[in-house]
């Protein structure tokens, strides 16, 4: 009997394309039975790709890097298999924005983050999702752009993002940078105001994408139909017209195949929606250029050293096609 | 903040569960080993605070816990002297303990800086005591739909003896007969007939 194929994704925005090639009949359409994991922290999702207890699953990159590397302390064979999506994360403060909008690079984003951090009265508490995380790298380079050091002039936590929006309203963070569609909950929420993201810091970055592992990565021909399958899936989500529709599908109960999202703010960053700071989906094959400035972050913050960092841009580079082997055993 | 905080040299182990009634069945487990100083997570307490003040050298955390990513990250984003690392721990020997784990929602970091100790026996402890408990959980959520079932059938029985006029025993050997028929559960073929019904009413 064959078993489902298990995608790992969390409650976020940017994992559309996987719940609605699901709800869609995509994924079947192209041969593959899928079973869609929705967990609670991306340490569930790190772990389960080492340890084979997911077969793909929607990540950030710095996150996949790290567990390629092995630093789940499990050697793990993990491949990039595509693009899902391009920005989406928002930068978050709470209380009163001292300037109208986004904050200007230079000194004019300096004085304004002086200015508000005098009415927070104390070091800002800034939370970012996980420590490998896109949003870590874009806090920073906003952070730099504005001239204020990271590791001096803030104090960093993790926390989960449905986790932040409690914690902005008891003031135990002062901001964040979140993925979609949490900033813009927060916002509609009236607990904080946007200073920048990714449209600001690096338009159209690379945000996540899908990676294979175990039985995925094992059979070239199911690893053509999941990309094949998740590019009409991306195709989908990108309609503005589908904006609605996707976003009920995502506010339903997990039982029902949703995520639970909540509906307006992901209405509002859907393609097609309001928010100053979409999400955009876009498939098709990763390219070398996706992955320069994150390896050259991490390579500055420390994370990998020269050798770890040879070994990514090996780990970046494209796989040549193999003939398909006969996948008898799988899907 | 930690409860049950016993001062001394013995392994301070951290019990992080987000359901209190098996937290507490491990704690209880864990506190049968005199060698252990067995603390919990207050609920409402973030696991990356309870690990700062409990200073613990094991942590079992529940993978259900969205705030384990805040665990993986305590050494990188450290500041503090004061901070002592921790890590997940992974046994390479024993690939089958570590896959047991995950799939039974269970795991395990280690305080870098404590003295090397095998953990392994407390993470087997977990382990069961988490299938034990899914166990539990997995017997009731099928005596709920054998329940659930048992009312279609019942609903539909009665349905079908007012639209018929027959008896009880008839309206259960047609539904028996047409399970039978159709290759279907009398719970599946039940429902079907009180979906019809339930339509034909609204037309």
């Amino acid at each position: 009997m064959n078993t489902p194929l298990r995608i790992g994704v969390l409650k976020l925005a940017d994992s559309a394309p996987v719940i609605m090639g699901q709800q869609q009949g995509i994924f079947a359409r192209h041969g593959l039975e899928i079973e869609i994991v929705v967990s609670p922290s991306w340490a569930n999702i790190a772990d389960g790709l080492a340890w084979n207890r997911l077969d793909a699953a929607v990540i950030f990159a710095p996150l996949a890097m790290m567990t390629a590397l092995g630093r789940r302390g499990h050697d793990t064979g993990l491949r990039p298999l595509g693009r899902i999506s391009r920005g989406g994360n928002t930068i978050m403060l709470r209380g009163a924005n001292p300037v109208e909008g986004a904050w200007n690079a230079g000194s004019p984003g300096r004085q304004a983050f002086d200015l508000w951090a005098m009415t927070i009265g104390r070091k800002p508490r800034i939370a970012v999702v996980h420590m490998y995380s896109t949003h870590l790298l874009i806090l920073r380079r906003f952070l730099k752009m504005i001239d204020v050091s990271m590791e001096d002039e803030i104090d960093l936590s993790v926390m989960p993002p449905t986790d932040m929006i409690q914690a902005l309203a008891e003031n135990a963070i002062d901001g964040g940078c979140v993925g979609p569609p949490w900033g813009i909950e927060a916002e509609q929420r009236g607990l904080a105001f946007r200073v920048g993201g990714s449209a600001t810091v690096l338009p159209d970055h690379v945000e996540k994408i899908i990676v294979a592992s175990g039985k995925l990565l094992s059979c070239d021909a199911t690893g053509r139909r999941m990309s094949h399958a998740l590019r009409d899936a991306i195709a989908f989500c990108q309609q503005p017209g589908h904006r609605a529709d996707i976003a009920r599908a995502l506010a339903a109960p997990v039982a029902d195949g949703g995520l639970t999202l909540p509906l307006a703010a992901t209405e509002a960053i859907l393609p097609g929606g309001d928010a100053r700071e979409c999400v955009t989906f876009a498939g098709g094959s990763l390219l070398p250029s996706d992955f320069d400035w994150i390896i050259s972050d991490m390579t500055a913050l420390g994370w990998v050293d020269n050798a770890e960092h040879q070994m990514l841009m090996r780990w970046i580079a494209p796989v040549p096609a193999n003939p398909a082997p006969a996948c008898a055993r799988l899907l | 903040m930690c409860e049950d905080m016993v001062p001394g040299t013995r392994l301070r182990v951290l019990v992080a569960d987000e359901n209190p009634r098996r937290g507490h069945a491990l704690s209880e487990t864990l506190h049968a080993d005199a060698s252990l100083d067995v603390l919990t997570v207050p609920p409402g307490t973030a696991l990356v605070d309870a690990v700062r003040a409990c200073r613990p050298d094991v942590v079992l955390v529940d993978m259900n816990r969205a705030d384990r990513d805040a665990l993986d990250s305590i050494r990188a984003l450290s500041c503090s002297a004061q901070e002592r690392p921790v890590a997940l721990f992974v046994d390479e020997d024993d690939v089958e303990l570590m896959e047991t784990a995950f799939d039974t929602g269970i795991c395990s970091y280690n305080v870098l800086e404590a003295l090397p100790r095998d953990v392994k026996p407390l993470l087997r402890a977990a382990i069961a005591l988490y299938a034990r408990f899914r166990r539990t959980r997995d017997e009731l959520t099928e005596a709920q739909r054998v329940l659930a079932e048992r009312r279609v059938i019942e609903q539909a029985k009665r349905c079908f003896m007012k639209n018929e006029k027959t008896s009880e025993a008839q309206a259960y050997r047609w539904f028996q007969r047409r399970a039978m028929q159709t290759s279907r559960r009398i719970a599946v073929v039940a429902g079907e007939y009180l979906a019809s019904q339930k339509k034909d009413e609204a037309s």
